[in-house]
């Protein structure tokens, strides 16, 4: 190290940012210490993410914001070549070309080593990721294609390509959520890696919502929730509970609450011992009308239920269901598809609409069947009112039934998404982060057909991390953690404490 | 709330729309729609173009002759290129067609030449082998889930070695082929316009209604688009994507067929020459008229265009490269006019075949 500085290596004060008419950031202030863990916590949505990528150049900030790196200012959201030299990242997707080894991953970074005719000298290239890698031993394969590694040596590699050329700098390593993906038993070793980090002498800034990762390794932790900073804590003076009430805001009046239901209904679906990606028999009844939350951290495998539930889930997937008012069998959940309840995906332009066709012809896809004339021909009018009817009774912004999907908003994209599935009258109604990227407005119109629909008899199950939405639709949340339900939570007790409670498992 | 919009809540809700879409108003304004360069740009081109040889060559071009030619010579060349159009609609290329039809050319004469066979028996055995080759076609893109513009490269290998098993690479001619009844398939004329210009009316017509007026035709264009979307709103995309890729042999089947009756030849090469000219066409259709999706009508039109340019270029000069000169350029500009905003082949487009685990999805790539 050089000079014994005693200020921060990196500073940002007076940080906003504004999405349309989303306030994401508001006026943030962040200070990381040479030498320090400084984790960064807060709920799905709180604004880390945005935060981060203001870091990283990819957003710009809102006028009037500082940083500085070593008390030099410099620009937030561009990316120079100087604060790249002290600023490191390993975004959550970690940025690595899976059929690449890592001897390239890590030279697409930082550049090839060249002979004289410019040919690359391999040799030297594996030697040089080899002395970077091996620091960490994970018996890592420099040849080898990524994709065949396991996902806390990928995680390694990235923090190695992170690392290039920076050894014994003062600066600040940036990690976005490093252990989303990590089997329990990998954690610990990511976070010796970190510590060594650390210890050599640079600032780590730690982005997680896991508050047992905190304590596991953070020396100080800055809270931000709704977009603003609450609290800089050392964290010796927390305690977990503490800090699940500084990320939750124990005091926050909740806004938008839906009464519980009244009377006993019969349940529309069941589901046993559903085994799916992380799912470790997870099991429910959902009545008629009920509004049924389920959520999670990430990986917990919250987010599946909807498509297994569904029949859309890509992998292994075992376990019953059942519409009991429709049938009293059991379905096997690999083939529940055949129930052909409708799912609101959560990967909207990946899986929900289809871009380059009309908003009608989005509307009616999976009802083509009805609109067919004993001959076999579409019956085009008939699509068009019916597409009508859908885009009015959900009050979908557009202009006209014609126009191109992809010109409509997020939200309202979501709510021609969301008649589609309402169209088919199913009895169950499924969705994955159904606000994702919706504005606020177009949000609450969103929960209002929901709840709408449910008091039509309509049974409705919401996975969502953003605890918004359960707390403003749910009328009872079931909380995963470690694939199974950790706890169940109804009526008037569905708070956001309680619900980061349930899912830190801090209860 | 989530701190990251997704790109198409960024998206203004008032970017221009595209032609292709019905635009409610007065009818002059849909008239107009329906004849902006926009739309039917090829046919601006076609008038150009005819005008263009009218003058330059005044006493060969503008004749009826001309006409029957461009007809009859590229009817087909049509019907090649109409059957890539349902594959392509839902985003899959068939690169054997070319060698599907040359094996119905070489079979049809084989069976009627060597094995003596009727034409009708002929014409059903070779058409059986374009059935088999689509079938075996789907099993590969389909079952094997290999991408299908390698795959169909491969199988059209293994088709080009039945060829050259059953004709050691030569034609197979015979007087048969030239006789009544067979030969009329292709020769048979009304007014001089001959009967493949029928059978690519037809096929333009059923193409048609089948992706603009069925389902199954509004599927295919889902399965083109976004396959996994398509997928979960119940779309059987495997199952379409077969049968397009049965529709496609077949038809080129066919060509081949009707190319043999109209040259009384069964040609090992026969279909070769029709490969490209057919992707062209199917190209160029697709900035056509339905602006995007690949179409018939469209695809007639380029087909046409291209016949005509290649005809009149024929009769006004006597190079031989101008016919390809041409047919690139048409090509590369219908694309640049239209934005390029058509469907790239599905191995240029970087799209996982199947949706990730939702639970690993955000963090591997």
């Amino acid at each position: 190290m050089g000079t014994e500085l005693t200020g921060p290596v990196l500073r940002v004060a007076g940080l906003s940012k504004r999405f349309g008419g989303t306030q994401a950031l508001t006026d943030v202030e962040l200070e990381v210490m040479p030498g320090e863990i400084h984790a960064l916590i807060g709920p799905n949505g709180s604004g880390k993410s945005t935060l981060i990528k203001i870091l990283a150049g990819y957003h710009h900030a809102e006028p009037g914001a500082v940083a500085e790196l070593d008390g030099e200012p410099f620009g937030l959201g561009q990316v120079e070549a100087s604060r790249h030299d002290r600023l490191r990242f390993v975004h959550q997707e970690l940025g690595l070309v899976g059929e690449l080894s890592a001897t390239d991953n890590l030279a697409l970074s930082h550049g090839f080593a060249r002979t004289a005719f410019g040919n690359i000298r391999w040799r030297e290239m594996e030697r040089r990721t080899s002395a970077l890698v091996e620091r960490f031993g994970l018996g890592i394969d420099v040849r080898r294609p990524l994709a065949a590694a396991t996902l806390v040596q990928r995680t390694v590699v990235a923090i190695a390509a992170a690392l290039q050329g920076w050894e014994g700098r003062r600066g600040v390593l940036v990690l976005d959520e490093p252990t989303a993906v990590l089997p329990p038993g990998e954690v610990a070793r990511l976070f010796d890696i970190v510590r060594e980090v650390r210890d050599a002498g640079a600032g780590v800034l730690y982005v997680s919502h896991r508050m047992d990762e905190i304590f596991a390794l953070a020396d100080r932790v800055t809270v931000i929730r709704g977009g603003r900073r609450i609290a800089t804590r050392p964290v010796a003076e927390l305690t977990p509970r503490l800090l699940a009430e500084l990320m939750a805001g124990e005091d926050m009046e909740t806004t938008h609450r839906p009464a519980p239901r009244t009377g006993p209904t019969n349940p529309v679906l069941e589901v046993r011992d559903l085994w799916a990606g992380p799912l470790r028999g997870v099991g429910f009844d959902l009545a008629g009308g009920e509004r049924l939350g389920i959520t999670g951290l990430v990986g917990s495998g919250h987010e599946i239920v909807p498509y297994a539930v569904c029949g859309a889930h890509a992998g292994q997937v075992s376990g019953r269901l059942r519409l009991p008012e429709r049938s009293e069998w059991w379905t096997e959940a690999r083939d529940a598809s055949g129930l052909g309840l409708p799912l609101v995906p959560a990967d909207r332009a990946g899986e929900g609409v289809i871009g380059d066709f009309s908003v009608g012809e989005n509307l009616t896809l999976p009802l083509l069947d009805r609109l067919r004339s004993r001959s076999g021909r579409l019956r085009r009018r008939r699509e068009s009112d019916l597409a009508q009817d859908w885009i009015r009774r959900v009050g979908v912004r557009t202009a006209g039934h014609g126009a191109r999907i992809a010109t409509l908003s997020g939200g309202n994209q979501q709510k021609v998404v969301m008649a589609r599935c309402l169209a088919g009258r199913p009895p169950v109604l499924a969705l994955c982060e159904p606000t994702a990227g919706v504005d606020i407005a177009t949000r609450l119109q969103l929960y209002d057909l929901i709840e709408r629909q449910a008091d039509e008899g309509m049974g409705v199950i919401v996975s969502s991390s953003d605890t918004q939405d359960l707390l403003a639709l749910c009328t009872r949340v079931l909380v995963v953690r470690d694939g199974r339900i950790a706890r169940e939570i109804s009526g008037r007790d569905i708070t956001e404490p309680a619900l980061v409670h349930a899912m830190e498992g801090t209860e | 709330m989530t701190s990251t919009p997704t790109r198409a809540a960024e998206l203004p809700p008032s970017a221009p729309e595209r032609s292709a879409v019905y635009v409610p108003g007065t009818w002059a304004r849909r008239a107009a729609a329906a004849l902006s360069f926009r739309n039917i740009g090829a046919v601006y081109v076609w008038l150009v173009i005819v005008v263009l040889f009218t003058v330059w060559a005044p006493d060969t071009f503008p004749t009826t002759i001309t006409v029957k030619q461009v007809l009859n010579g590229n009817a087909v060349a049509g019907l090649v290129a109409l059957s890539v159009v349902p594959p392509l609609a839902a985003r899959v290329f068939d690169l054997s067609i070319a060698f599907t039809m040359s094996l119905t050319s070489v079979l049809t004469a084989h069976f009627m030449v060597s094995a003596g066979l009727g034409p009708g028996t002929a014409i059903a055995l070779a058409m059986t082998a374009a059935l088999l080759v689509g079938v075996v076609n789907g099993i590969v893109v389909v079952v094997l889930r290999v991408d299908s513009f390698i795959a169909t490269l491969a199988t059209g290998a293994l088709i080009q070695s039945l060829i050259t098993m059953v004709t050691n690479d030569s034609s197979i001619t015979g007087v048969r082929l030239l006789a009544e009844p067979f030969a009329s398939i292709a020769q048979l004329d009304a007014g001089g316009v001959t009967l493949p210009v029928l059978y690519l009316l037809l096929a333009a017509l059923a193409i048609w209604f089948l992706l603009e007026h069925t389902a199954t035709g509004r599927r295919l264009y889902a399965t083109g688009f976004n396959a996994d979307a398509a997928r979960l709103q119940g779309v059987r995309t495997d199952r379409l994507r077969f049968l397009t890729l049965v529709a496609s042999a077949l038809l080129s089947g066919f060509a081949g067929v009707v190319f043999t009756a109209s040259v009384g030849s069964g040609s090992p090469t026969a279909g070769t020459p029709y490969l490209l000219s057919a992707y062209a066409a199917a190209f160029v259709g697709a900035t056509q008229l339905r602006a995007g999706r690949f179409n018939a009508w469209g695809t007639v039109l380029a087909v046409l265009l291209l016949g005509t340019g290649i005809t009149g270029l024929g009769l006004a000069t006597s190079a031989q490269w101008a016919a390809s000169l041409f047919t690139g350029s048409v090509l590369i500009v219908a694309l640049v006019l239209t934005g390029g905003r058509i469907a790239l082949p599905a191995v240029l487009r970087r799209r996982a075949r199947t949706r990730p685990d939702p639970s690993t999805s955000k963090e591997i790539r």
